[in-house]
């Protein structure tokens, strides 16, 4: 009668229980259907106050202020502030580069991990979530939804998602920007391999539809070091030349060239008030998570 | 550069080593797929100039490393010895030592002479380069004789200064022997010396023979020149040119005739010097020791050479027989500072003349008999070829032979005159015949239509050199009507003008033997009638002839010829050596009751230095080096430098670690932790 429960790779049932406790907020007013957990940019009828406005004719009579128009014999309506659910978009890289990890985890196997459980946090709490796999563009794409069910739908997807093609995320991020409805929640998993200035275009498009966007930075950490010994043919994992190198030879200007990137992309992303995570591929996912919502706690309650 | 263990080279293409590592590391390259490319690119096209010149760096170091390490095993020598190297140990070394009196010179700031320097240079290489055999063939005997080590080159008494003058042809042909006889492998010949002419003799026809043997050898010959061809300036060589007894109003006087010479001068230069005023001008005591009691007296020498003639020094009447020296003060060379003389009555001059034709045996007859002073007794007897035996060889100091060339017992008398000193001069018989003397013999008379007159002659040496004054002997005005040739191996010391020899003399040992190609006969030639070259000819062979007869002899120093040295008594003299050397080292001797008196060679005065590039010119086509040396250098010639290149080496080393070590990595711009930014 029931669907038989798959097993995640990507999902640990103790994990995303330990991080049930810690809502998902979001960082700037969400758009939603029902009433839900996020500041909307509406007058509602929570228990938050939210100002006084004249009557007029058409309002309904059951939101007059009584009391005030005792004491000022005028009319005058009570306004609530209003709580609403979100759609958050989860936006993971399926590029080929997705594919490369020094050890056992790969990006994209990490970015699985990290989408599951902001997934699941967003539909436990009642908020609608979809995921779209992007590479050279818009791979697939299941828009966001707050039914339980559709949280298995996405998985399958996360699960399906296979590292492959160039990336384009740059041209992604202003095809999202349009299709996702205004006041979403767009959450990125990328290893933004692609020049740091094309991304700041993408970004203010979304920031510009009123997106709240925050980007998980997958890097393995023999990217970083870059500690090869031995002479090396690298092969293009999106498609691009070989290239033979000696790493003796190019580890410095090699490493010249990712710092000057890594700064160049965090200058990007305070330009563009992107909430900006460096993250390591081996570092415990669970830590990236709950950081992650924490801090998201903190930068809780703008209207 | 030379090597000492050549063949340790054969491993210098390890020096490639490091390059052949690196291609296969190369080739060992491991493949990884990669996320990352962009840096990868990035990293590869930004500018990798240092970087490049890096790794050029430290494969060049490792490679000189290797380089220094292959070039120290193989025992590298530094110095001029250039050609050396050959490689391999040598079979034998033959050395070739001057010892004449020039290699006594030294140079300012001492550290011995020529000769000393020379050896002391020669065992340090030799020690070094090492050999299965060493010989030494040293200038005063020729004769090679081995030595155990090369130390005992300074030890040996062989090795030491003498006053006899070098013949390194002769020593060279020595050595060529050496080689012939023994069959020995690969050799080096090393010849030390100063390269004076005297010594060289770069014009002797034996060059061209030594050189072609030398080249026909199987086995290789390397010859090394090592040359002291620096002249001392400043150097005087003092020289007894005449000594005289004559009685005087009370007694006697000794009459010295002296010449002092100054080596390394320019004669133009001290022709200015003498124009310009006192400059050049120079005061040189002159001691003179007559049989140990001293005199002294003061030159002014302004040219390179000053002649003093018959100084006059007291003798008692009585004191007819004796010794002497002349000596200036030491200089650079200490080996011609003093000269050597003996002095007597002389002894009387008899000559004998044998002559088949009566015309030309009275102008013979003549020239001899007449003294040419009034206290030399002349005399002269005309004696049949068929009477020589009642001849007293004993006290003839000339022979005059005009008639067929002696043969049988009478060449055996004549050949012993000889070999004793005494001097034959052969004039042509009338009808020449096949009889020989010394490998020569007469041909054919010829008679040319007109007179002949001499063309060239030997002015500067032998008996028809120039008189006392410097002026030339009237050999031009002799009239040469009828000549006979002469067949066989001689010098010729004056030609006609159509190049037949007009006077000849063949090479002896000791004695002298002359052919004139003419009579003194008026139908042949002028010699009678125009007699002062006959004159003087006949007489100076007859002084020649009788130094030997006298109770005193002046011996230049070399192998005394009839002489038996080891019998001699040294009563005074410069060198010290062996006595059966007595012959080799300048000074007073008693054989019996003759006085004998050893000087050095006239030659060692005036010889020049060989040019270089007649020296060049002797070993053309030979394995030949020559490496210029100074007297008093106290710095190897060669020495072993593997320890600079090990240093090098191991400085090749540090500074290849130097370059490889990593450079401090710039973690912050890379790090992790702490990228949020929100």
């Amino acid at each position: 009668m029931f669907p038989e429960r798959r097993q995640r790779s990507f999902l640990d049932t103790r994990v995303l229980s330990r991080l049930s406790g810690f809502p998902l907020f979001a960082r700037t007013p969400m758009l939603g259907s029902v009433s839900g957990r996020h500041p909307s940019p509406h007058r509602g009828s929570s228990v938050e106050f939210a100002e006084y406005r004249k009557y007029v004719p058409g309002d309904d009579l059951r939101r007059l202020d009584w009391r005030a128009y005792g004491r000022s014999d005028r009319f005058y309506v009570k306004e609530f502030e209003a709580d609403t659910n979100l759609r958050c978009c989860l936006v993971l890289d399926t590029s080929g580069s997705m594919g490369y990890g020094s050890k056992e985890v790969t990006k994209i196997e990490y970015a699985r991990r990290l989408a599951g459980g902001i997934a699941h946090l967003a539909i436990q709490q009642g908020d609608a979530a979809g995921v779209a796999c992007v590479a050279g563009g818009i791979v697939r794409n299941l828009p966001p939804r707050r039914n339980p069910a559709h949280l298995s739908s996405l998985y399958d997807v996360l699960e399906q998602a296979q590292p492959k093609g160039e990336t384009r995320i740059d041209e992604v991020l202003h095809e999202l920007a349009e299709t996702v409805r205004q006041r979403a929640f767009v959450v990125i998993l990328s290893d933004l391999f692609i020049e740091p200035r094309r991304l700041a275009g993408g970004f203010q498009h979304l920031r510009f539809r009123r997106h709240d966007v925050a980007v998980f930075h997958l890097l393995d950490p023999k990217e970083l070091s870059f500690d090869f010994r031995r002479p090396t043919r690298f092969l293009d994992m999106e498609g691009g030349p070989a290239l033979f190198a000696d790493p003796s030879e190019i580890a410095e200007r090699y490493r010249k060239a990712i710092g000057g990137y890594l700064d160049d992309l965090k200058q990007v992303m305070l330009e563009s008030a992107v909430d900006y995570h460096r993250v390591g591929i081996d570092e415990d996912y669970e830590q990236t998570l709950m950081r992650f919502l924490i801090g998201r706690a903190r930068g809780k309650g703008a209207r | 550069m030379s090597f000492l263990q050549p063949m340790f080279l054969a491993a210098m293409p390890l020096v490639a080593l490091p390059i052949i590592i690196h291609l296969i590391n190369q080739r060992r390259y491991q493949t990884v797929r990669w996320g990352a490319m962009m840096f990868l690119l990035a990293a590869n096209r930004m500018s990798r100039g240092f970087a490049r010149i890096r790794q050029w760096l430290i494969m060049a170091f490792r490679m000189a490393a290797i380089a220094g390490l292959v070039v120290a095993i193989s025992r590298p020598l530094a110095g001029g010895w250039l050609g050396m190297a050959a490689g391999t140990r040598p079979d034998t070394t033959i050395v070739l030592l001057d010892r004449s009196p020039s290699m006594q010179q030294t140079e300012e700031g001492g550290g011995g002479s020529k000769l000393e320097t020379g050896r002391r240079q020669l065992v340090r290489t030799m020690e070094t380069l090492g050999s299965g055999h060493w010989m030494l063939v040293e200038s005063a005997t020729n004769a090679p004789r081995e030595l155990e080590t090369p130390e005992a080159l300074v030890a040996t008494p062989s090795a030491g200064p003498v006053s006899a003058s070098s013949d390194v042809p002769a020593m060279l042909l020595a050595a060529r022997d050496y080689i012939r006889a023994n069959k020995v492998g690969r050799t080096e010949v090393w010849i030390c010396s100063d390269l004076r002419a005297n010594d060289w003799d770069p014009e002797g026809g034996r060059w061209s023979s030594l050189r072609e043997a030398f080249l026909e050898m199987s086995q290789s010959v390397r010859f090394h020149v090592l040359a002291y061809p620096r002249p001392a300036a400043e150097n005087l060589a003092v020289r007894v040119t005449g000594v005289r007894r004559q009685p005087s109003g009370a007694g006697a006087e000794l009459l010295v005739s002296l010449s002092i010479r100054r080596e390394g001068a320019d004669a133009k230069a001290d022709e200015a010097a003498t124009s310009s005023g006192d400059s050049g001008r120079r005061s040189i005591p002159v001691q003179v020791e007559i049989d140990g009691a001293r005199s002294e007296l003061t030159v002014e020498m302004t040219g390179p050479t000053f002649e003093l003639k018959d100084h006059k020094i007291p003798l008692e009447r009585t004191h007819v027989k004796g010794w002497g020296r002349v000596s200036i003060p030491a200089d650079a060379n200490p080996a011609d500072n003093d000269d050597w003389f003996v002095f007597d009555e002389p002894a009387p001059r008899h000559a004998v003349v044998v002559a088949e034709d009566p015309q030309a045996a009275r102008p013979l007859q003549l020239a001899a008999s007449i003294p040419p002073a009034p206290q030399v007794k002349c005399s002269a007897e005309v004696v049949a070829p068929d009477k020589l035996a009642g001849v007293e060889w004993e006290k003839v100091s000339v022979l005059l032979w005009q008639a067929p060339l002696p043969t049988a017992d009478a060449a055996k008398a004549v050949q012993a005159y000889v070999d004793r000193g005494g001097q034959v001069l052969f004039f042509p018989p009338r009808n020449p015949g096949p009889e020989e003397f010394r490998g020569v013999r007469w041909t054919a008379w010829e008679q040319p239509g007109k007179e002949a007159s001499v063309a060239t002659w030997r002015g500067d040496q032998d008996v028809l050199s120039q008189t006392q004054s410097g002026g030339p002997l009237p050999v031009g005005q002799l009239q040469v009507r009828r000549h006979c040739g002469l067949a066989g191996e001689s010098t010729a010391l004056a030609s006609l003008a159509g190049g037949a020899p007009l006077l000849s003399r063949v090479s002896t040992d000791s004695g002298g033997v002359y052919l004139c190609g003419t009579t003194p006969a008026p139908g042949d030639s002028s010699m009678a009638t125009n007699g002062v070259v006959l004159y003087v000819m006949v007489q100076r062979l007859s002084e020649a002839g009788a130094k030997v007869l006298g109770s005193t002899r002046e011996l230049v120093a070399g192998p005394a010829s009839g002489e038996d040295p080891s019998t001699w008594k040294r009563l005074a003299g410069a060198d010290e050596g062996l006595s059966t050397d007595a012959a080799l080292h300048r000074g007073i001797y008693r054989a019996g009751d003759r006085l004998i008196a050893v000087t050095r060679s006239p030659a060692e005065d005036l010889a020049p230095v060989v040019a270089d590039d007649r020296l060049a010119g002797l070993f053309r086509g030979l394995d030949y080096s020559r490496v210029d040396d100074r007297a008093g250098n106290v710095g190897s010639l060669i020495q072993e430098t593997w320890r600079l290149f090990l240093v090098g080496m191991m400085v090749a080393m540090v500074v290849e670690a130097a370059l490889c070590m990593p450079r401090p990595r710039p973690s912050p711009a890379v790090a992790m932790v702490g990228g949020a930014a929100s």
